[in-house]
């Protein structure tokens, strides 16, 4: 009787094995990566605005609030977006005729809002609230990453759920006092742990509840 | 498509996959701020607006929600009377009927849209011609109206047209009220009794906790005479007697199931021991001639604290020796003049005109004759057709829009400036909380029109009533009125009325064989509502039947005639007949029946057609309340008729369940909860830690079962409408549900219990949950994670307490019912709570997103949380304030008190899965000459 299997249909068998167990773990890891990866989370990816607006030169530069165009911050869930006029209060004394500001302008004219694309974006399923943030010392660097450095917006954390757990398991990192929260240049102390902690108590944190799930969710 | 080869057909397939794989990434979401920002507005943030929603002419005061610009929650205004900070259903539903895709949207003319310029031209052609024969012919045919500006304007259109006629349309009409006044006093008067100080109240048939504009503030009334509290009983009692199951006969601590004779007997018994002379025998049996004077002397008891009430159904004469009486008993009833014009005359007085050929231009706003109409009088095509030019104006194409020449479409209240009166006599001022959405106009408009000014702006003409002399409003009068919702001092003053005359009562006639009592729609009012899902699917509160209604009889009609709930059968009335499916209910007298009336709509939306039998039909002008000589017969036809009563029944001992306790036997400390001391396999949860552990108690003794409840609940966290093919697969959403039990036997009377999600500190739910979707969070509340629910259904089925809800469509989410997945009505959904997705497990979450909301704003503050931060939907909708939540770490809130009371208990207890929600038990007050005969 004639061999039926040639001496290579063993390495074929145990490719096949190692694949038939290897390749689910491998496409797992893929998509986790894919899913994980800034492709996927819109992390650092700069977003092609109407205007070429730089938070680099209005806040750094002129030092200019947040609060001056982001009104809302402190008060509701949205930090809101500054209407045109906002813009027109500098810009109808200064830089006037200035082409890449043309969309400003119409916008004024027309009284037609500027379409500006969504940078940050969370699922409709995460209520989150800007002003609660503020109120217990989360700085908008912490989460906006150092808007001061960016001469167009991008999404500077990966905005996950797991990132958004990171803080509420341990918030006492990322606390600062109340009149940095605002501040560009803030760089956690040598004592960040320590201070966290005391902030954490002259806020009245309790962590333990920041992970409920319908802290988040409802 | 021959050319394509394998080959090629191959490479479009992988080109089609990498395409896919390259470009599955969220589409841009784009930003649209303001260009110039509004004052005030935060976005995001809802601003609340005082304003008045109408119900059968009267106003209740309500604030209004508006997220972003969009009305999304009507909540009960404090500072107005007739609301006192309470809703009813029908206040909660006006959100859905604003979004309503089946409101009429531009005016027509024979059924086919034109624009206004058409319709207006038309009417000032013909107004051109009345001007000059001084409105001769001009006849206006309106639902009842208190609005002072609609009736200014119409004193104003008299003085130009004096010729022209006003008639007033109300279905629901008291029409044996006003006469029996009339017959009483000798002019035209209102009764409005002043339940809060009853505390005796006996009721002929009256169903004062019913569905009506005064129902929020009758059973808030009620309430404060039945309320049980350690220290400050009150000892209000209620007597019903009457022929057809009520919402007030199942609250009354004697209720007697009479007919409707015996009811008029037990009347003039009444007369008779209040010493009326000139009354002829009553008649009545010994036991019954023993509980008429039981009540007569609990009434002489409380001198100046008892009351009567009539209803619609009794002739006149019986209305005119209820004013004897309660005159006899110095009764708290306010007299006033009618708070709605009472106009020229009814419908049935336009049809005479029409007939005569007297009616040359008929405007109609507001009711729906064609549908309404007695079935002696048809308001049909051939009718109309007599008038030179027909108009209609309503919010819907309804069967008279659809017989008339022009249409022309109303604007929703939310949607437009008007005021109002309560049913105590208070103004109140409309406000829009939108702009119109539609080329819709206001009756307002309308009678300017008439008027000659078309383009007036209706907040002028409003405003201008408030600026005349007597209701005088400075500019600072006038925005104080509007931010409050009232406007002070209002109310007509009542009328001191020399004592009533005692009225001529006819020997009683022989009992009638037969007799059909029909009956408010409590979900549907008149049928105006009918369009609206949310109602249409809200469970009636003693049948718990949606989508639709049914004959009403008692078991043993029912046995004689070989009938079951469910059979169909051919009810002849009035010699007309319709179909219609049977409920045998207790509480029904022998040989009477009931049907409400509100459905069976031939027109007027999507959602409405054909849901239900009308009933409009069998009545006559006569006697529009009671049909008598009534005959049925079983028909091989079948109907369908469908109830939530038995979709989510607990297993448990009835007792235990829905404990009724007596006001004189109450147990002086609560009774240990019954908690077994049974180890449990769960977990321990320690919340003494814990800054909040949020609870709620429900009072069964002061729970009416009227769903304010329920539609608030469904309106807050946008709980879907399924359809009655999914109601009948047992497939009912509401995450709150009022069981109802039957007490005594068969005598009618009926406990409610609003049953929420429990919030167990040892769930059922929780361990069974495969992939922890359902898990406690640190305050206690009992969480329903969306997102990592995969539908096993195991959590639903391992409740006890039956209060999980399962998606098994898209009911919300794509797969709506009809036309409530059209694109306008995504603007009703509360934006705060997530709209679930098909396949899903869903409940009460106690009002999370309340809850945040307080905390976050109490921490933004920098302080605690305080009792009535946190109020939930359904605690703020409810009229007789029957929920109680808070936090039980704060020994001093509402709830914990609750919890002390005697009557406290706790569903279930001995499955001991510490639920969060617990009772108070329905305690009646029966009087006790009669509690040994007959007790609860």
């Amino acid at each position: 009787m004639p061999q039926i299997f040639d001496p290579g249909a063993d390495t074929v068998v145990r490719s096949l094995f190692i694949a038939s167990v290897g390749g689910p773990v491998f496409f797992a890891v893929l998509a986790y990566a894919i899913v994980r990866s800034p492709y996927s989370t819109g992390q650092d990816v700069v977003v092609t605005q109407p205007v070429p607006f730089s938070h680099e030169h209005h806040v750094a530069q002129l030092g200019l609030d947040c609060r001056y165009c982001h009104t809302q911050v402190e008060k509701a869930a949205s930090a809101g977006y500054p209407p045109t006029e906002t813009c027109m209060t500098c810009h109808s004394q200064i830089w006037t005729n200035a082409a890449m500001l043309a969309p400003v302008r119409e916008s004024l004219a027309d009284n037609k809002p500027i379409a500006w694309q969504r940078v940050h974006r969370l699922p409709q399923y995460a209520y989150f609230d800007h002003s609660i943030h503020i109120a217990k010392g989360v700085g908008c660097t912490t989460c906006h990453g150092p808007v001061g450095d960016m001469p167009l917006m991008y999404q500077a954390a990966p905005l996950s759920m797991q990132w958004c757990l990171d803080c509420h398991r341990d918030p006492a990192k990322n606390l600062r006092p109340k009149d940095k929260v605002f501040a560009l240049d803030w760089r956690p102390p040598a004592d960040q742990i320590a201070e966290g902690h005391a902030l954490l108590t002259q806020y009245g944190i309790k962590p333990e509840h920041l992970t409920d799930c319908s802290v988040c969710h409802r | 498509m021959t050319d394509l080869s394998r080959r090629r057909a191959l490479k479009l397939l992988s080109a089609n996959i990498a395409l896919i794989a390259a470009g599955c990434g969220k589409p841009p979401q784009k930003v649209l701020p303001y260009v110039h920002m509004p004052e005030r507005t935060v976005a995001g943030v809802p601003l609340q607006f005082a304003s008045t929603l109408p119900l059968g002419g009267y106003g209740r005061g309500v604030l209004c929600s508006s997220y972003d610009g969009r009305p999304i929650k009507v909540s009960g205004n404090p500072l107005h009377p007739a609301s006192l900070g309470s809703t009813d259903l029908f206040a909660e539903a006006h959100v859905l009927s604003l979004y309503d895709p089946d409101r009429s949207q531009a005016s027509r003319r024979d059924g086919e849209i034109t624009a206004w310029e058409s319709v207006e031209g038309a009417l000032a052609d013909r107004l051109e011609v009345l001007r000059r024969n001084d409105g001769e012919g001009l006849r206006l045919l309106t639902g009842p109206l208190t609005s002072p500006t609609n009736l200014r304007q119409i004193t104003e259109l008299r003085g130009r047209y004096p010729k022209m006629k006003w008639f007033v349309h109300d279905p629901l009409a008291d029409v044996s009220a006003l006469s029996g006044a009339m017959l009483a006093f000798g002019v035209p008067v209102e009764a409005f009794p002043l339940v809060a100080e009853a505390d005796i109240l006996v009721t002929l048939g009256a169903d004062p906790l019913g569905p009506g504009p005064a129902q929020v503030l009758n059973s808030r009334g009620f309430a404060e005479r039945r309320r049980v509290r350690r220290g400050a009983a009150a000892a209000g009692r209620l007597y019903a007697l009457e022929a057809t199951p009520s919402q007030t006969g199942a609250k009354a601590d004697h209720r007697l199931t009479l007919t409707p004779n015996e009811i008029v007997a037990v009347a003039i018994a009444m007369a008779t021991a209040l010493a009326a002379p000139r009354l002829p025998d009553a008649n009545l049996s010994a036991a019954l001639a023993d509980v008429v004077a039981a009540i007569v002397g609990d009434m002489k008891a409380h001198p100046g604290r008892a009351i009567v009430l009539a209803c619609p159904s009794l002739p006149a004469e019986i209305h005119a020796l209820t004013h004897w009486i309660n005159h006899a008993l110095d009764a708290p009833i306010a007299l006033r003049s009618p708070l709605s014009g009472t106009g020229d005359g009814e419908l049935l007085d336009l049809v005479a005109e029409l007939r005569e050929n007297r009616v040359d231009t008929l405007l109609i706003s507001g009711c729906n004759p064609t549908y309404t109409a007695p079935g002696d009088i048809s308001f049909d095509r051939a009718l109309l057709g007599r008038a030179r030019l027909t108009v209609h104006h309503d919010q819907y194409v309804t069967e008279t829009g659809a017989l008339c020449q022009w249409h022309v479409p109303d604007s929703h209240p939310l949607e437009s400036w008007g005021d109002l009166r309560g049913v105590e006599g208070t103004a109140s001022i409309s406000q829009p909380l939108i702009d119109r959405l539609y080329g819709t106009r206001t009756l307002t408009s309308l009678l300017s029109g008439l008027l000659g000014q078309f383009d007036a702006e209706d907040y002028d003409i409003v405003r201008a009533t408030w600026q005349e002399r007597g209701n005088n409003l400075s500019d600072a009068d006038w925005r104080r009125a509007l931010h409050d919702g009232v406007v002070p001092n209002s109310a007509p003053e009542t009328l001191l009325l020399g004592p009533p005359k005692l009225p001529t009562i006819a020997p009683l006639k022989p009992p009638q064989a037969s007799t059909l009592l029909l009956r408010t729609d409590p979900t549907l009012y008149d049928g105006s509502f009918a369009n609206n899902a949310w109602l249409q699917e809200c469970p009636k509160p003693l049948t718990k039947e949606v989508w639709g209604n049914s004959l009403g009889m008692n078991v043993v009609d029912a046995q004689r005639s070989g009938l079951v709930s469910g059979d169909t059968v051919h009810l002849t009335a009035s010699g007309r007949g319709i179909l219609v499916p049977v409920r045998v209910q207790p509480g029904h007298a022998p040989g009477v029946m009931s049907l409400t009336l509100g459905n069976g709509r031939q027109r007027g939306g999507e959602i409405c057609v054909g849901v239900g039998v009308d009933a409009y039909g069998l009545r006559t002008v006569a006697s529009p309340w009671a049909v008598e000589g009534a005959s049925i017969a079983r028909s091989t036809k079948g109907l369908p008729s469908y109830a939530t009563q038995e979709q989510f029944v607990i297993d448990g001992d009835r007792d235990d369940i829905f404990p009724t306790l007596v006001l004189d036997r109450l147990p002086s400390e609560p009774p240990d909860a019954k908690t077994s001391s049974v180890a449990t396999l769960l977990p321990p949860h320690d919340y003494a830690s814990a800054d909040a552990r949020w609870a709620m108690t429900i009072d069964a003794g002061t729970c009416t079962g009227c769903n304010a409840c329920v539609l608030a609940c469904q309106v807050e966290n946008n709980v879907p409408v399924v359809g009655p093919a999914e109601i009948a697969r047992n497939r009912d959403m509401h995450w709150l549900r009022i069981d109802t039990y039957q007490l005594g036997d068969d005598d009618g009377r009926v406990g409610f219990q609003p049953v929420p999600c429990m919030h167990c500190e040892t769930a059922p739910c929780e361990p069974v949950c495969p992939v922890g979707a359902s898990i406690h969070d640190s305050e206690g509340l009992n969480v329903q994670v969306y997102n990592r629910c995969v539908g096993t259904r195991f959590c639903e089925a391992n409740c006890p307490y039956k209060v999980r809800r399962f998606n098994f469509f898209g009911y919300a989410d794509g797969q709506e019912y009809k036309n409530l997945g059209a694109e306008i009505m995504h603007a009703h959904n509360n934006p705060d709570v997530t709209v679930r997705a098909r396949g899903v497990m869903e409940k009460c979450t106690y009002c999370v997103q309340r809850i945040s909301e307080a905390r976050r704003q109490a921490e933004k503050e920098s302080r605690p949380l305080r009792d009535g931060d946190v109020t939930t939907a359904c605690q703020n909708a409810c009229p007789t304030q029957a929920i109680a939540f808070g936090n039980l770490q704060d020994k001093d809130a509402q709830v914990s008190r609750w919890r002390d009371q005697p009557q406290h208990f706790v569903l279930l207890s001995k499955l001991n899965t510490k639920p969060r929600t617990t009772y108070l038990a329905d305690v009646r007050n029966p009087n006790p000459q009669l509690a040994e005969a007959k007790g609860p």
